[in-house]
């Protein structure tokens, strides 16, 4: 990767509509960051719109609910997918394809229709549990999370891996968290990362489930303070990066050492 | 180490309408290493995985010190197993995938720390600890994967065409090493291969096998010199096939008459089987039977082709010394240097 950008750095024209696409990226954040730090004028700065946030009724309890939710919904994704593809790609292969097309599913049925059949389908048991917003969670995450972990499980000869590590005295168990995962752990970072974006983010499903997430929580306040509603924005953006960051700091290790073998 | 005694019996496997192996049986003495030899698709590596337990059989039983393992999943089969394909773990280093095996049977840090260095001074990677597959090369590679295998003691070793990816000086020396710490630590092994050179360097018997069944299994001198049958006989060496007729036992060959396996009173059309070191090209140009058509410098030897009178192609081994004057279009003399000539049924 940094061999390649090094190579095309040099490349006037590249580096022009690199640095297009930054300003185009950059340039709203600033004037945003910019616009909710204004306090009263355009001339005065402070933290104000910042403070008014962490003053809303339902701040912490909302965020406290997104944050169990994805927790929940990254685990619950991980723990369904990672095995699923793994025994796809070494005894599943024929039903690869029938597999890829119910992953593509949740991108085409209207969320509508989805939160009806979450609380028709799902047993009365998950009903206003966290859980019941997870599991939706993960299935509209899982044509991403199943694409990343299929690109990182293709051409990685898993078969041979699984062979030997049972051969050396593994459980299912013990290869699937000692030789798989770490072995294609890029893909698992990038599945965690696109379920974690996934249900930061995430709205619709949310609010016909009648549940108060951060982003229901985001949208109700902003409605009042427009001020506010930018320093949100801006915050919860900065926040999520910051998770991504720590993610990808945590995971780097194992990352590095799985990535050098291309 | 210990070493085990494996015994397969009438192993079947049936992929589709494809059958891998029939009725498929072997004995591994504790300590003997021995080669299942074949041609791609006769059934040497399902025999191996079904022997591994990452295979399942149709059909037969595999014991292993006179206990039937054939239900024992393949994780606490504790036996030893090198792919064709690189199988070390990419994330982790040599001596994290040495220690692998050690770590699944909870052998404490210190002791896999000594047993992993032991193996791999072994196999001669003690400076290698800390690199990953990807900085190694094919053959490191392989070496490391046996250490991985050995390391855990195993009861049988098995060895599924592991040299096969390698170059030919790289397979030429980790075969003999192979075949060294075999020795060395008396290890039962079963080692799978097309390399019919490679089986007959390093085994104590080999086995041939077609069509998923065992056609024969001997050491590798009578393999060569006592083919059980025209298929072994053809897969191993290289062997002229010449049509002749056999008459009370016993056939004639550009004007000799050399006794065969058959008894006296069999008759009929079969084809004898000569290797092409036993066939003398000569120059006498009183009574030629053959033209050459070739000569290939092998260095030591050369192999010369030529067509009989009746048409059939003759292949011969000779020292250069003796083939020299050998050239295409020469008018030649074959002789047999055989005393018993084998014949299969034309």
């Amino acid at each position: 990767m940094y061999k390649v950008l090094s190579t095309v750095k040099n490349n006037f024209l590249t580096t022009g509509i690199l640095l297009i696409s930054a300003l185009f990226l950059f340039l709203p954040l600033i004037g945003a960051t910019e616009f909710s730090l204004r306090d009263g004028g355009p001339d005065k700065h402070s933290f104000h719109s910042y403070k008014w946030i962490f003053e809303q009724s339902g701040f912490k309890e909302n965020l406290g609910i997104t944050i169990q939710v994805t927790t929940l919904a990254v685990l619950l994704n991980l723990l369904i997918m990672v095995p699923t593809v793994t025994w796809l790609h070494i005894s599943g292969q024929k039903y690869r394809r029938f597999v890829e097309v119910i992953t593509i599913l949740p991108l085409i049925i209207p969320v509508v229709a989805l939160a009806t059949g979450a609380q028709t389908a799902l047993p009365s048991f998950l009903h206003n549990t966290v859980l019941e917003l997870s599991f939706m969670y993960v299935v509209i995450a899982m044509p991403y999370s199943y694409r990343a972990l299929d690109i990182g499980m293709s051409g990685k000869p898993l078969n041979t891996y699984v062979a030997a590590a049972r051969n050396l005295g593994a459980s299912w168990r013990k290869i699937l968290l000692s030789v798989i995962t770490p072995s294609i752990w890029p893909s698992v970072l990038a599945a965690l990362f696109l379920t974690v974006a996934l249900s930061l983010g995430e709205f619709t499903l949310a609010q016909l489930l009648h549940w108060n997430t951060f982003p229901t929580w985001v949208s109700n306040v902003s409605q009042e303070n427009i001020l506010g509603a930018t320093a949100l924005s801006v915050g919860s953006l900065f926040f999520a990066w910051l998770l991504l960051f720590t993610f990808t700091f945590f995971g780097s290790n194992k990352a590095e050492s799985a990535k050098n073998e291309e | 180490m210990t070493n085990a005694s494996l015994v397969a019996k009438g192993l079947g496997r049936r992929f589709g309408t494809v059958i891998a192996l029939n009725n498929f049986s072997i004995e591994v003495p504790k300590g003997e290493l021995i080669s299942l030899l074949g041609p791609s698709g006769c059934g040497k590596t399902t025999a191996l995985r079904i022997i591994a337990g990452l295979e399942r059989s149709d059909t037969g039983e595999v014991h292993l010190n006179d206990k039937n393992i054939s239900n024992v999943s393949a994780h606490l089969r504790n036996m030893g197993m090198v792919f064709q394909a690189y199988s070390l773990f990419p994330h982790l280093n040599v001596a994290e995938n040495v220690a692998f095996g050690l770590k699944m049977r909870k052998v404490s840090k210190s002791e896999r720390t000594i047993r992993v260095n032991t193996i791999l001074d072994l196999v001669g990677l003690g400076h290698h600890h800390k690199r990953f597959a990807h900085q190694l090369s094919g053959g490191q590679q392989q070496r490391v994967a046996l250490a991985r295998a050995l390391v855990i003691e195993p009861e049988v070793l098995l060895l599924d065409e592991p040299l096969s990816a390698l170059d030919a000086q790289v397979r030429t020396n980790l075969r003999e090493e192979i075949r060294r710490l075999q020795i060395e630590l008396g290890t039962t092994t079963l080692f799978v291969t097309h390399d019919q050179e490679e089986a007959m360097a390093i085994s104590d018997r080999v086995g041939v096998m077609n069509q998923g069944g065992l056609e024969q299994i001997d050491t590798p001198d009578t393999l060569y010199n006592k083919p059980a049958n025209d298929f072994v006989a053809s897969f191993v060496g290289t062997m002229n096939h010449l049509p002749a007729q056999l008459e009370k036992g016993t056939i004639e060959l550009f004007g000799k008459r050399f006794p065969t396996q058959k008894s006296g009173n069999e008759s009929g059309k079969v084809n004898a089987l000569i290797r092409p070191e036993s066939i003398k090209v000569s120059i006498d140009e009183t009574s030629t039977n053959a033209v050459v058509l070739t000569r290939s410098f092998l260095g030591a030897h050369s192999r010369i082709i030529c067509r009989t009178n009746d048409g059939a192609i003759i292949h011969s081994l000779m020292s250069n010394e003796y083939s020299q004057e050998l050239h295409p279009g020469n008018a030649v003399r074959l002789e047999i240097l055989s005393k018993e000539i084998m014949v299969a049924n034309a």
